[in-house]
């Protein structure tokens, strides 16, 4: 049975704390005193004033919540927040239309970063503030910071926490899930201050440093210049934020043990040297390229290599370069790698790097096993045998995957745009990126899209960030069946 | 309080579930993936899948930090291993399981603590003394004495001849001022309730009171039971809840234990000098009646077959035996099985949960027990000075709703708690708590 009193409950609550986000930014607004602040300051109110109703009025109800529910509670969380989220871009008047509001906040909250603002230097400080915010709730997850500040999910919070937390199987740190959304929590706000520091050390404004720490560590991408990163000619902000970007893709209980000095789990974890080593292998590539037909220098084009590379593969989607004016050889390196993605248990989007490792190794097992027809070949991943489940698993994930990117590419091409365009927002939205290819590349944006586009954008931008399975299986008979 | 358990098996994962919900760091090891699979999606705990007995793994569940480790897999000898890995990797307290009577010896014990075991647990040991006790008051249920019987709660089962059918509490108080006894819970339907004063009786109830001696003639009253005097056992099964049953009865009642297995019954007429011992299917009706099941004062079923035991005890009430109990192993079918008409249920895997339970709890409760029937508790706390419970009186001090005071043992008085019973330092406070409510006792006591 679908518990809905609790589904309304706690949908209820998160708003609450939505409303409290929402007032930190009406905060940043009051100091910089510009317009923004009335429509920050009546959307936060709407938020709470509208939680503590829902709080009150609805009855007691039982606490426990089940898959279906946690399914459920999830999908619409991420719904909410955005609906919400958006109004004070709306009420503002600086986003006038809502469907482009909506997607600007979706796009935060999901970590994607497809923006459709023309002229992002012209927004007032405070909705800049609360379009980075969005991000930065959305990379470590709404549920996993409720469950570490609330108190209230405690028994039912598994549930949840399994349906958000990105991967094919949760690790945790503590056997408590509250401890360990702690853990994840206090790991990432530890990342988000070093980097703001060190960017106010290379030369950004405290206002700068903070929006970009937090679409980094969120690997979301939302900067606060219409340029992006290119914005700043600094060598040094842009290895800091490499460096960021990459922790942000690392699984974040790798990033937990490094910080207890036990570096060897770190590097014997296969999945992080299969993320290091696609990194390495595509920067040599696309640097080499670039040094040897576009003459750039030699620590020119490894910058824009691995910085490119790194923010495509982390789904950040921060640029430095226009990697669309370099040779379409590099335009398809890239292109192949908006599939990878971040590494299970991280900020990062897309298929990620443990379903494609276990991907690779399987097909090269399948080929063993049609010549030793009765042998019996695991598929190993640190040392274990992988569960065949898990395989079946992953196998289901990238074919959904790549059915809906093939649909979703039909379904925008139909709208008028070409190959490149279609292809490019599809797998830039599903896979939380940003800027994808042709008509999206990172010196373009989605504004052009008519209204059904960016709606349909937004719900593959949702899947995406829930990992196909949480949003679409609530699309499945079974799943309603009593 | 951070504990481990190791074996999910059914004991494991009963106890998991029970203390997941009272804020536990819970580490479950088992070296079956499939056992933990359950528990690990459903609960909030950590699992992990190996051997309780490798040093890695222990390590892994960071022993070293552990304050309870229970060892509770099938098998003793992983168990005893297991415990005294953990106790020299440095758990705090350890607890095994086993299954060999002569183990848990007095004389024998000693052997163990110095291993590094502070407590082995037997549950079939458990469950038969589970079974002695309840024959001591067989016309009702259930029944756990606080402070040496100065309070007792009793669980009944109201049958449609219990005058209390269809009246609330407040028509039996108004009946009789000088009450010395107090409904604390109803479980009806598989739920358990507080009731309050405008709460029904209905007949399938089971209801638990709170009592002292001299309530003890109304509340049998009230439920229409009668005082049973017990002179013929059967018992079905000799297995070893059975096989210990017979032996501390013996004596004391006429005993007829039927065992299907030949060879067993032989060892077991060798052992057991004044048991009738039966060699024969306890499946067979015509051998049940042809031994005088119509005659006998209680039937006992603790085959290891928990349909057996519920379908033989089903049998032998509509033969008119009084008193029939039957251990289901089975936690799904304890709410069918009470349903059905049998009198008591006897689960080894509570009462085992129950005795190691008492180890998570704080030093100021004294006893606690689960009730078989219902997931709800019943503690028995010591009023501290100052302690919240003592600032006034009942209805006064915002007691959580899920739970409620049954009575207070003062200076060796067992005194029924009511609304302005006000609570004063060292009294002994008998509560029945549900399951949501455990936690929240805390505050009050402490």
């Amino acid at each position: 049975m679908i518990n809905k009193k609790i589904i309304i409950q706690v949908l209820g609550l998160l708003l609450i704390i939505e409303g409290v986000f929402i007032t930190l930014s009406f905060f940043v607004s009051l100091y910089f005193n510009q317009y923004d602040q009335f429509a920050l300051g009546i959307t936060a109110l709407i938020c709470i004033v509208l939680g503590v109703l829902i709080r009150f009025t609805t009855k007691k109800a039982s606490k426990s919540i089940s898959k279906r529910d946690g399914y459920i509670i999830v999908s619409l969380v991420w719904i909410v927040f955005s609906v919400f989220g958006a109004l004070p871009f709306v009420i503002s008047g600086a986003i006038p239309s809502y469907t482009d509001a909506f997607f600007e906040t979706i796009s935060g909250f999901t970590t994607t970063g497809a923006s459709i603002l023309n002229d992002i230097e012209a927004m007032p400080y405070g909705l800049l503030f609360w379009r980075s915010l969005t991000q930065w709730l959305g990379g470590m997850g709404i549920i996993v910071l409720s469950l570490a500040i609330l108190p209230v999910l405690g028994i039912g919070g598994m549930q949840l926490f399994v349906a958000e937390v990105p991967g094919p199987t949760p690790d945790k740190l503590h056997p408590r899930i509250k401890e360990t959304a702690k853990r994840l929590w206090i790991i990432y706000i530890g990342f988000t201050f070093a980097e703001t520091i060190l960017l106010k050390i290379g030369g950004m404004t405290w206002f700068d440093a903070i929006n970009h720490s937090f679409t980094t560590m969120a690997t979301g991408g939302y900067s606060t210049k219409q340029a992006s990163i290119a914005h700043f000619q600094s060598p040094f902000i842009h290895y800091v934020i490499i460096f960021f970007m990459f922790l942000a893709g690392t699984n974040f209980t790798l990033s937990y043990y490094a910080l207890h000095f036990k570096l060897g789990k770190v590097f014997r974890n296969e999945e992080f040297r299969y993320y290091v080593g696609f990194i390495l292998l595509y920067t040599v590539l696309i640097a080499g390229v670039l040094m040897y037909f576009h003459e750039f220098s030699l620590e020119q084009s490894f910058r824009d290599s691995l910085f490119q590379v790194v923010s495509i593969i982390t789904t950040t989607g921060y640029a430095t370069a226009d990697y669309l004016l370099w040779l379409p050889f590099i335009t398809v390196m890239i292109f192949s790698l908006m599939f990878f993605g971040g590494s299970a248990g991280s900020t990062g989007g897309s298929i990620k790097i443990m379903r494609v490792t276990l991907l690779l190794k399987n097909s090269y097992q399948e080929l063993k096993r049609i010549i030793h027809p009765n042998a019996v070949i695991p598929v190993r991943m640190n040392k274990k045998a992988v569960p065949q489940q898990i395989i079946t698993n992953i196998l289901a994930f990238v074919v959904i995957y790549m059915l809906i990117t093939i649909i979703g590419t039909i379904v925008i091409s139909s709208l008028g745009y070409d190959l490149d365009t279609s292809v490019g927002a599809v797998a830039a939205t599903i896979g939380n990126i940003g800027p994808g290819i042709g008509g999206v590349g990172p010196v373009e944006n989605y504004a052009h899209f008519p209204v059904f586009g960016k709606w349909f954008l937004s719900f593959l931008m949702l899947i995406g960030r829930l990992e196909l399975f949480t949003v679409l299986i609530l699309f499945s008979p079974a799943f309603w069946k009593k | 309080m951070k504990i481990i358990i190791a074996g999910a098996g059914e004991v494991g994962t009963h106890l998991a579930k029970m203390l997941s919900v009272e804020n536990h760091d819970i580490t479950v090891i088992d070296p079956v993936a499939d056992n933990l699979k359950g528990i690990d999606s459903s609960l909030d705990l950590l699992t992990i899948t190996g051997s309780a007995t490798s040093f890695e793994v222990l390590k892994e569940a960071k022993v070293k930090r552990t304050d309870l480790f229970i060892a509770v897999a099938h098998s003793e000898e992983t168990n005893i291993t297991a415990a005294i890995f953990a106790k020299n990797l440095g758990a705090k307290r350890t607890i095994a399981r086993v299954d060999n009577n002569e183990y848990i010896e007095p004389e024998n014990i000693s052997h163990f603590i110095s291993l590094g075991i502070d407590y082995l647990i037997y549950p079939e040991r458990i469950a038969s003394r589970e079974i002695v006790h309840l024959l001591g008051q067989a016309e009702i249920s259930e029944y756990v004495d606080f402070s040496g019987g100065k309070l007792s709660l009793y669980v009944l089962k109201l049958g449609e001849n219990a005058p209390v059918i269809d009246r609330t509490l407040i028509d039996v108080i108004k009946e009789n001022k000088e009450i010395e006894f107090r409904a604390v819970a109803i479980t009806r339907n598989g739920e358990t309730i507080i009731p309050r004063g405008h709460d029904y009786f209905q007949v399938n109830d089971l209801v638990y009171v709170v009592t002292n001696k001299s309530g003890i003639r109304d509340v049998l009253k009230y439920s229409g039971k009668k005082k049973l005097d017990i002179k013929d056992v059967m018992i079905l099964g000799g297995s070893r809840i059975g096989k210990r049953t017979a032996k501390s009865l013996e004596g004391r009642f006429n005993i007829k234990l039927i065992e299907i297995d030949k060879l067993k019954s032989a060892k077991l007429a060798e052992d057991l000098t004044n048991v009738l011992v039966i060699n024969g299917d306890g499946r067979n009706i015509d051998l049940l009646v042809e031994e005088g099941l119509p005659n006998m004062d209680t039937f006992i079923a603790v085959t290891g077959n928990s349909e057996v035991n519920i379908l033989s005890c089903m049998l032998a009430k509509r033969m008119g035996v009084k008193k029939t109990i039957a251990e289901v192993e089975n936690i799904d079918y304890i709410d069918l099985a009470e349903n059905m008409g049998i009198d008591t249920i006897i689960n080894k895997k509570l009462v085992t949960a129950s005795r190691i339970f008492t180890f998570t709890m704080n030093s100021k409760v004294e006893s606690m027990k689960c009730l078989t029937g219902s997931d709800a508790e019943v503690l028995e706390f010591v009023a501290k000075p100052d302690s919240r419970i003592t600032r006034g009186r009942l209805r006064d001090i915002e007691f959580p709703k899920d739970a409620i005071v049954g009575g207070i043992v003062r200076k060796d008085k067992g005194i029924i708690a009511k609304g302005d019973t006000h609570i004063k330092a060292y009294d002994r406070v008998v509560v029945f708590a549900l399951p949501s409510a455990v936690k929240k006792m805390d505050n009050f006591f402490n």
